[in-house]
């Protein structure tokens, strides 16, 4: 019997040899922005994005945010909604500190961005590190359940135990923000490392909660770039991933990074972690690195999902370019195994949907494994 | 005479101390301003800019250079009082409306102003008429536009479109840049330059202007 889209992905995922490529597409941004300004395609008004990815043919990646939430004690925790601001403000006794976030979808991008970070000066690192120390996590099982059943066995649903990022990455860009992250660290290195520490822990309740879901691949960190994080990677990355993936491998489950960023001195890196799944690799143009280096560079122990990135469903890029990009990258791949087809990381709001189509029948065409050169 | 090739070195490798220590010794043996600025600072910052480009430094790099430099500055501050610091042109910059991500931005601002030029930094989500309404009013050799996302990379279409209807769009060099942008896209909106990285921008910008 013929595997399901979500059963080829997750047999990529964990290093099965497959007869063709999987695909796990992926267009929120896409859909997003046209649902929220009216200008989805006729045929697909008012259809759910689950179901234009059917529709199309591809097999399904959807976003989900977190299976935990936060709960605090010992604190009061205000929030202030004034669209699309939300403001954020944590009453400790030891001191108060705010962040302010946007958060709007109508433009296409599901998550919060900061406008202004926790941490503004030396005086916040008692409040951040008091802020983590009394959160704690609780399950949130029963949205993501509901968005699986609604995916089915035509796709995933990815999603993380407590966010998108690990600790060092929360610290570094939601907490202080990367510029301010690398003068505290060089200034003041044992706060830091005090913090990352905190927010380590709360990371660690977090799991121990989400790991009674039973969802198959935990993403565990996401957004890197070569330049920002490659020099302090070995040092304060790594160990937390090799933690979290014996944690999780023990248990059974799968490990993955959202690494849709500028890779280049990462990837040799990437061996270490122990993270099965590199997603949204996004190779040339877009980035420095080829698929082909990609492959070689992650070498045969990861699974790569993503190769198509996201420039190429723009307009200024014509279907035969298109079509000759996906068919050099699967010769870039061959064999082809260990290799799930997906977007670097998205399809843009002024892209073509009929492009992911396009790359079903590609697969349909090119995509038998092993792939012949 | 101090030696401003150290000075230069100082930058380099960001140590701030050295480079105030080392600017103070220049000006207080009497060299000029101007040659301790561009023979000891930023010469130090074009090297960071190459090594940044190359690979062989990151952003941690940059940015030490960068604190190093702005404290090196503010030894020669009463010196340039009168003359100002010498600059080889000028640049608005900004990352486009929708868009909330800055540190590519900052960077190719950083290594702009650390190289000689006169940098208006308009931060982050700035709408299309601010963009026209500063070029207006600055009169800069060049705009330069940053985009993390394919969503909002569109905007510098609009920007520059929104340049031509106000008639301004002769008057000043568009240089786009940002994670998903390509030369390719660069070339497809009609701006006249493209760059990977900050270390890159600083040729770039220097290639706009002919100097």
């Amino acid at each position: 019997m013929a595997l399901t889209p979500k059963q080829q992905i997750l047999a990529a995922a964990r290093g099965q040899k497959l007869d063709k490529l999987p695909f796990g597409a992926r267009i929120d941004v896409w859909y997003n922005y046209h649902s929220a300004h009216g200008t989805l395609p006729d045929k697909y008004k008012g259809w759910s994005q689950v179901d234009i990815l059917r529709d199309q043919g591809a097999g399904v990646e959807v976003r989900f945010f977190a299976v935990t939430r936060e709960e605090y004690r010992d604190m009061e925790v205000v929030e202030t909604n004034d669209p699309p601001y939300i403001t954020t403000e944590y009453r400790t006794p030891v001191g108060t500190v705010a962040k302010k976030e946007v958060f709007d979808t109508s433009e296409g991008p599901w998550i919060k961005y900061e406008m202004e970070k926790l941490f503004k000066s030396e005086k916040d690192y008692p409040v951040i590190k008091y802020v983590m120390e009394h959160t704690g996590a609780v399950a949130n099982f029963e949205p993501y359940y509901k968005l699986r059943e609604e995916v089915g066995e035509d796709g995933m649903v990815m999603t993380a135990a407590g966010g998108l990022w690990s600790p060092v990455q929360r610290v570094m860009r939601e907490i202080i923000g990367y510029e301010q992250f690398f003068y505290e660290l060089a200034d003041r290195p044992a706060r830091v490392e005090e913090m990352i520490e905190a927010v380590k822990d709360l990371e660690r309740r977090k799991l121990r909660v989400g790991i009674e879901c039973d969802l198959e691949i935990f993403n565990i960190c996401a957004n890197w770039s070569d330049d920002i994080q490659t020099p302090v990677f070995r040092k304060y990355f790594i160990p937390w991933f090799q933690e979290v993936s014996e944690f999780l491998h023990a248990r059974g489950r799968l490990v993955m990074a959202h690494t849709d960023g500028e890779m280049r001195r990462l990837n040799r890196m990437f061996r270490e972690t122990g993270i099965d799944i590199a997603e949204a690799i996004t190779p040339a143009p877009q980035t420095l690195v080829s698929m082909k280096e990609f492959r070689e560079q992650l070498g045969d122990g990861a699974t790569i999902w993503g190769g198509i990135p996201s420039i190429l469903f723009e307009p200024m890029y014509s279907d035969a370019d298109f079509d000759a990009y996906i068919k050099n990258m699967f010769k870039e791949m061959a064999p082809g195994y260990r290799f799930i087809v997906g977007m670097g990381d998205n399809v843009p709001f002024d892209g073509d949907i009929n492009r992911v189509g396009r790359v079903v029948e590609l697969i349909d065409k090119y995509g038998r494994l092993p792939i012949q050169v | 005479m101090a030696d401003i090739s150290l000075l230069a070195q100082a930058i380099d490798r960001g140590d701030m101390e050295k480079a105030v220590a080392l600017t103070r010794a220049a000006a207080a043996s009497g060299a000029n301003p101007k040659d301790i600025i561009a023979k000891g600072l930023q010469a130090g910052m074009a090297s960071v800019g190459e090594k940044f480009s190359s690979g062989e430094y990151f952003l941690p790099d940059m940015l030490m250079a960068a604190r190093a430099l702005k404290a090196a500055l503010e030894v020669l501050k009463p010196m340039l009082e009168k003359t100002g610091i010498p600059t080889i042109g000028r640049v608005v910059i900004g990352t486009v409306e929708g868009d909330m991500h800055d540190i590519g931005k900052n960077v190719v601002a950083t290594f702009l102003s650390g190289n000689g030029f006169e940098v208006f930094d308009l931060g982050l989500n700035v709408p299309v008429q601010k963009f026209v309404d500063e070029v207006k009013e600055k009169k800069p050799d060049i705009l330069g536009m940053s985009a993390l996302l394919t969503t909002t990379m569109p905007v510098f279409s609009k920007v520059i479109k929104a340049l031509e209807q106000g008639g301004l769009r002769s008057s000043v060099k568009v240089i786009v840049g940002g994670a998903p942008v390509t030369q390719d896209y660069a070339n497809y909106i009609g701006a006249d330059g493209y760059a990977h990285d900050g270390g890159r921008a600083v040729p770039e910008c220097r290639k706009l202007l002919g100097k």
